[in-house]
C-alpha cells in the first residue's frame, strides 16, 4: 500500500505491505535519508504498539489529533502525522486563498471575550478582530491584511476549539 | 500549645490541593476539598475525604470567595484552612477573616502578610533589616541634573522605571551618561500616557540576572531558620519553569548559601515571620545579591527543597500552625544531593507555547528510582480552561546535578500525555543543552535559547523513530491488524529490500 505522509510538516510516501516476517516499509521524506525495514508490530494494548526495528525495540502510542492527523509518541518523541490517500489528493487544498478570501482560525483552545469587528467592517492590517481567552492568557486574532469582515462566527463568551473558523475577511 | 488538627480545609484545586491532601492524611487528619463547577470531578476532590461546591467556574465565583470557604469550614467543622498557592494566599485579608472566625489560617499572621506583601513596603522593611536591595532611589527623581548624580553614585548600566507602574512601561536601560536626559524624557512621557502619572525612579540595571531564593520556616515561639536556596533562573515570561537545589552557583560558591539564608532569615524576623516561606533575590554576575521580595506562603517548587533537605515543608507547616515548636535548629539542617523539577504546563511548545487545555485522553506517568510525581490530573479529565495551566511537577533527585539531569530525561521519556499538548518536549531541549548542563543560567536564559537555538537536521536514530510512528499511523488509520499475518501474501520488493538491509 502507498500512501502520502507527513511526520512534522516534512513531506513524502510510505509505501507498506504486511507479510510474515512483519510489515515491510520504505519511507522517502523530504530533507530525510530514505528508509527502508521490515518491523515486527504489536498492538500490547489498545492504542499502544510494541514496534521491533533493526534490533531495537520502541514503543509507540498513538490518538487522533486535530485535522484528521494522528499523534504517534515513540519513546517520548512526539510526531504529528498526516496521512493521504494518494487518489484521494487534490492540488492545492492545503492552505486556502485562492479567492481573495482570508479564514481566521482560533490560535488555541478557550473562550471568546471580545470580539472587537462586525460583518461588513471595513479592517487595516493588524486590526484586532476577536480576542480568545484560556488559562490566564489572551491572544488576540489580528486580520493579515486590509480588507472587508465577511464572517464573523465569534460571539462574546462562546467556548471556540483551536483551530475553529471564527471570521473570515475578503 | 493545642492538639494537632483533626480536620483541615484545604482551600485551593490541581496539583497543589492534592499534594496538601496527601500531607493530611500522612499526618492523620481529615481533608476537606472545596471545588467549583468546572471542578466537581477534579482529583483533589476525588482523594478529598469530604468536599464542598462554592460556586462557577470563574475563580472569582470560587475560589477567591472568602465567605463561602468559611462557610465551608464552618459547616465540615474545619479546625484551618490551608490556603495553597495563588488564589488568597497571599491575601492578608483573607488571613485576618479566618482568625476572627476562630480557624486556624495555616500561614504566616496577617500583619506579616501585610508587611510583606506590596514589594515598595517589603523593599524598605528588608533595608532596615540590613539585607541588600538593588542599589536605586525608592522617590521619583524630578530633574536631569538628580538623575545624573544619582546615576554615576549607582554606576551604569541604570534602569528607570515607572513610580506607578508594572508590565514594562515606562522602562528604560540607560548605558551611559549622554543617554540619560533623553531615556528620562521617554520614560516619563510613556508613563504619564500608562498610569497618568510621569514620575520615574532609578534602580540599578542588574544585567543577566540570576533568580535564587531562600526557603524559610520559622515557629509562633521565634524560632525562625532557612532550609538553603533554590535556584529559578529558567523563566519564559517571568513565570518559572525548572527549578533546582542546590543552585550550580552557590555548589560553586558554597558560603552563599549562609550569607543569603542569613540576610532572608533577618528580613522574615523584622516582619515577625512565622511558618513556611519564601525570600527571593536577584544575584548579578559578581555574585552580588539583593532582596527582591517576600512571598509569604508555600512555594510550588518547594518539593526540590523537600527532596534535598529531606523535610516535609507541608507537615512542618501544620504542625506550627497548631503551636507546636521547630524542633530543626539551622545546624541540624544538611543538604544532600541534587533535585530538579519540571513544571509540566498544558500549552504547546511548538505554537508559541499557547495554552492546551481539554480531554487528557491518555496519561503514563514516570515512576522509578529518585522520581516524584505532584500531579492533579488523571486519563480522562478534562483540564479546565478558566485556571493556570499547571499540570503537574515532575521533580528528580539523584546524588549529584549531572545524575539528576539524566534521571530527568529518562523520566520525561517515560511520561506520556495524550489529547493536549504539554511542554515535556521542550524540557528535554533544554536539558541537553550544553550551557544549562554547566550551569550558566540567568534569568534571560530561554530567550537567549530560543534565539541560538536551530531546527537540527534529524540524525539516524530520529528517523528511524519518525519512521516507526509514520508506520504505525498507517497500520492504525488503515485498522490492519498487526497481530495477524496474512497467509500467501505476496513477497514484495520491499520486503526483499527489507531483508536485503537485516543481512548486511
Amino acid at each position: 500500500m502507498k500512501t502520502m505522509v507527513e511526520v512534522d510538516g516534512r513531506g513524502g510516501t510510505l509505501q507498506w505491505d504486511r507479510t510474515e516476517q512483519g510489515s515491510s516499509f520504505a519511507l522517502e521524506l523530504e530533507a530525510t535519508a530514505a528508509q527502508t525495514g521490515v518491523a515486527r508490530i504489536l498492538e500490547v494494548e489498545p492504542g499502544i504498539y510494541s514496534v521491533l526495528l533493526n534490533g531495537r525495540s520502541y514503543e509507540a502510542k498513538i490518538v487522533p489529533g486535530a485535522d484528521g492527523d494522528w499523534y504517534v509518541d515513540v519513546d517520548g518523541r512526539h510526531y504529528a502525522i498526516g496521512l493521504t490517500d494518494p487518489r484521494e489528493q487534490a492540488p492545492g487544498v492545503r492552505g486556502q486563498n485562492t479567492d481573495g478570501r482570508q479564514n481566521l482560525k482560533a490560535a488555541m483552545p478557550g473562550k471568546v471575550v471580545r470580539v472587537l469587528a462586525a460583518v461588513g467592517d471595513e479592517v487595516s492590517e493588524g486590526q484586532g478582530l476577536v480576542v480568545v481567552e484560556a488559562m490566564k492568557m489572551q491572544n488576540e486574532l489580528k486580520a493579515p491584511r486590509a480588507g472587508t469582515v465577511v464572517l464573523m462566527n465569534a460571539r462574546e463568551g462562546m467556548t471556540v476549539t483551536a483551530g475553529e473558523m471564527l471570521a473570515a475577511i475578503e | 500549645m493545642r492538639a494537632m488538627f483533626k480536620k483541615v480545609l484545604v482551600a485551593n484545586r490541581g496539583e497543589i490541593a492534592v499534594r496538601l491532601i496527601r500531607g493530611l492524611h500522612e499526618m492523620n487528619i481529615r481533608s476537606v476539598a472545596v471545588y467549583s463547577d468546572a471542578d466537581r470531578a477534579a482529583l483533589h476532590v476525588r482523594m478529598a475525604n469530604e468536599a464542598v461546591h462554592l460556586g462557577a467556574a470563574p475563580s472569582r465565583e470560587s475560589y477567591l470567595r472568602m465567605d463561602r470557604i468559611l462557610d465551608a469550614a464552618r459547616a465540615t467543622g474545619a479546625e484551618a484552612i490551608h490556603p495553597g498557592y495563588g488564589f488568597l494566599s497571599e491575601n492578608a485579608e483573607f488571613a485576618a477573616a479566618c482568625e476572627a472566625a476562630g480557624i486556624v489560617f495555616i500561614g504566616p499572621s496577617a500583619e506579616s502578610i501585610r508587611l510583606m506583601g506590596s514589594k515598595t513596603a517589603a523593599r524598605k522593611r528588608a533595608m532596615a533589616a540590613g539585607a541588600p536591595v538593588v542599589p536605586g532611589t525608592e522617590d521619583p527623581v524630578t530633574d536631569g541634573e538628580e538623575a545624573r548624580t544619582i546615576a554615576r553614585k549607582i554606576g551604569y548600566p541604570v534602569l528607570l522605571k515607572a513610580a506607578a507602574g508594572g508590565g514594562g512601561k515606562g522602562m528604560r536601560r540607560v548605558n551611559s551618561e549622554d543617554e540619560l536626559e533623553g531615556a528620562l524624557r521617554d520614560a516619563s512621557s510613556e508613563a504619564e500616557r500608562a498610569f497618568q502619572d510621569g514620575s520615574v525612579y532609578i534602580e540599578k540595571f542588574v544585567e543577566r540576572p540570576r533568580h535564587i531564593e531562600i526557603q524559610v520556616l520559622g515557629d509562633k515561639h521565634g524560632n525562625l531558620i532557612h532550609l538553603g536556596e533554590r535556584e529559578c533562573s529558567l523563566q519564559r515570561r517571568h513565570q518559572k519553569v525548572m527549578e533546582e537545589c542546590p543552585s550550580p552557583l552557590v555548589e560553586e560558591h558554597p558560603e552563599m548559601r549562609e550569607a543569603m539564608g542569613e540576610a532572608a532569615v533577618k528580613a522574615a524576623r523584622s516582619a515577625g515571620y512565622y511558618n513556611a516561606g519564601t525570600v527571593e533575590f536577584l544575584v548579578d554576575a559578581d555574585r552580588n545579591f539583593y532582596f527582591l521580595e517576600m512571598n509569604t506562603r508555600l512555594q510550588v517548587e518547594h518539593p526540590v527543597t523537600e527532596l534535598v533537605t529531606g523535610l516535609d515543608l507541608v507537615h512542618w507547616q501544620l504542625r506550627i500552625a497548631a503551636g507546636e515548636k521547630l524542633t530543626v535548629r539551622q545546624e541540624d539542617v544538611r543538604w544532600r544531593g541534587s533535585a530538579v523539577e519540571c513544571r509540566i504546563y498544558a500549552e504547546d511548545p511548538d505554537n508559541q507555547f499557547f495554552p492546551s487545555p481539554g480531554l487528557i485522553r491518555r496519561l503514563s506517568r514516570p515512576a522509578g528510582p529518585g522520581v516524584r510525581l505532584d500531579s492533579g490530573v488523571y486519563a480522562g479529565w478534562t483540564v479546565p480552561l478558566e485556571y493556570d495551566p499547571l499540570l503537574a511537577k515532575l521533580a528528580v533527585w539523584a546524588e549529584d546535578r549531572e545524575t539528576a539531569i539524566a534521571r530527568m530525561l529518562r523520566a520525561l521519556d517515560e511520561y506520556y500525555v495524550a489529547g493536549i499538548k504539554t511542554n515535556i518536549s521542550f524540557f528535554r531541549q533544554i536539558l541537553t543543552d550544553e550551557r544549562f548542563r554547566q550551569g550558566l543560567l540567568h534569568t534571560g536564559f530561554i530567550e537567549e535559547f530560543f534565539a541560538r537555538h536551530v531546527a537540527e537536521t534529524p540524525d539516524a536514530e530520529e528517523t528511524e523513530r519518525m519512521a516507526v510512528a509514520a508506520l504505525v499511523a498507517a497500520l492504525h488509520a488503515t485498522g490492519a491488524k498487526p497481530a495477524a499475518t496474512a497467509v500467501g501474501a505476496p513477497v514484495s520488493k520491499w520486503l526483499l529490500a527489507g531483508r536485503a538491509r537485516e543481512m548486511r
